[in-house]
């Protein structure tokens, strides 16, 4: 175990470099979904499939020889929910709570504002829950099934290797393949709208020359 | 030098940005963003309300308030960062939204993604970036929640378009 001190310098760092890097990319998670879905436009959502890929590798390799540090709490009803008033929000605010931070950064006022009320928003709910006490506290969490709660326990790739006795880094390229899939149906779906496009600005070159003979032939009778 | 000056290729930077990840989930976990967020929040709850921040049981039973939360340094660096990153580069400038309703829906993008990472105990990074990868059952949960929010946003943002 690392001391707290060391933990918060290892997360500075890794969050300085993060920054640094959106920074310069542009890359943003709220724009790999939202262009996906509004623009079909792919540029963030291959970046993030492909960040996807290696951490899935990474991690349920590692899984499987019992090294690193997976989260560790129960998910339910809440899980949904909660992503998708998030999901909501990021595209309404046009970014996330990555590039709120990065965008500040940047000298954003509309990102700073966006942040300051995710921070009003989290309190609020600290207030809901304080009235609430849904969805369960970690120490209440059983890693069970538990219907009256709307919880749906505990299950990562450790736990499936504990069970099955197949090693986790097995179910990670399974996943790793269909990750692999996605990506290459969108490059293939991207190749097809580059020609399509390629198409329409040859027939509208045609035309436009066609359009110039005509002109000129016009303008030979008239002389 | 060209770092500085041209975009970087998104795909390199998470790339690269994965690999980082992977060490710092073998030290302490994968990148989280959101309980840092949280902690922020309840020290600034802690230092506006003082003593009256125990009538709110959520800050002394799901997150403490504590300053060495590691958490809370992952989203300092972000915006050290990029604020590095926008200088050196030449691309730091106030930017100030222009239009009433862009601050509106700010606010209100705002306050739902802080309500629903609360509400989830998660945001988008743990869904992507950790939770998927170490294929938490939850992450699946997320993502489904995650896409079908970012649908009917682009829905109703569709729609303020065009009114």
């Amino acid at each position: 175990m690392l001391s707290p001190v060391v933990e918060c310098v290892v997360a500075f760092v890794f969050g300085s470099v993060a920054g640094l890097l959106m920074q310069r990319s542009r890359f943003c998670n709220t724009a790999a979904l939202r262009d996906a879905i509004m623009f079909k436009t792919y540029r963030n959502t291959k970046a993030m499939l492909v960040a996807m890929m290696i951490l899935t590798v990474g991690f349920t390799g590692f899984m499987s020889l019992g090294a690193g540090h997976p989260l560790r709490f129960d998910v339910g009803l809440n899980t949904f929910a909660g992503l998708f008033l998030f999901g909501i929000g990021m595209v309404l605010a046009g970014a996330c709570t990555v590039s709120t931070w990065v965008k500040t950064g940047e000298g954003n006022l509309g990102a700073l504002w966006a942040l300051i009320f995710t921070f009003v928003g989290m309190f609020l709910f600290s207030v809901v829950w304080s009235a609430s006490w849904w969805p369960p506290a970690p120490q209440s969490m059983t890693g069970q099934i538990n219907v009256p709660a709307l919880q749906l326990g505990f299950a990562n790739a450790q736990t499936l290797q504990e069970k099955l006795g197949v090693p986790a880094i097995v179910f990670g390229l399974v996943q790793t393949a269909l990750l692999f899939a996605l990506y290459r149906g969108i490059v293939k779906r991207e190749r097809a709208q580059h020609t399509e496009h390629e198409k329409h600005q040859q027939e509208h070159q045609k035309k436009k020359a066609a359009k110039a003979a005509v002109q000129a032939a016009a303008a030979t009778q008239d002389r | 030098m060209e770092f500085f000056r041209k975009t970087l290729d998104p795909i390199i930077a998470l790339a690269a940005l994965a690999v980082l990840n992977i060490f710092m989930f073998l030290l302490m976990g994968a990148w989280t963003v959101g309980g840092g967020e949280t902690m922020m929040t309840g020290l600034a709850a802690q230092a506006v309300l003082g003593e009256d921040i125990n009538r709110l049981p959520f800050w002394n039973i799901v997150f403490p308030p504590q300053l060495d939360y590691w958490k809370i340094y992952i989203s300092l660096g972000m915006l050290f960062g990029a604020f590095v990153g926008a200088v050196l580069s030449k691309e730091f400038y106030w930017r100030v939204p222009r239009h009433l309703s862009e601050w509106i829906l700010i606010t209100i993008g705002g306050l739902l993604m802080g309500f629903g990472i609360r509400l989830a105990y998660i945001c988008n990074v743990s869904t992507f970036f950790g939770l998927m990868p170490e294929m938490n059952m939850g992450g699946y949960l997320a993502m489904s929640g995650i896409i079908a929010g970012a649908w009917v946003g682009s829905l109703i943002y569709k729609k303020i378009l065009e009114a």
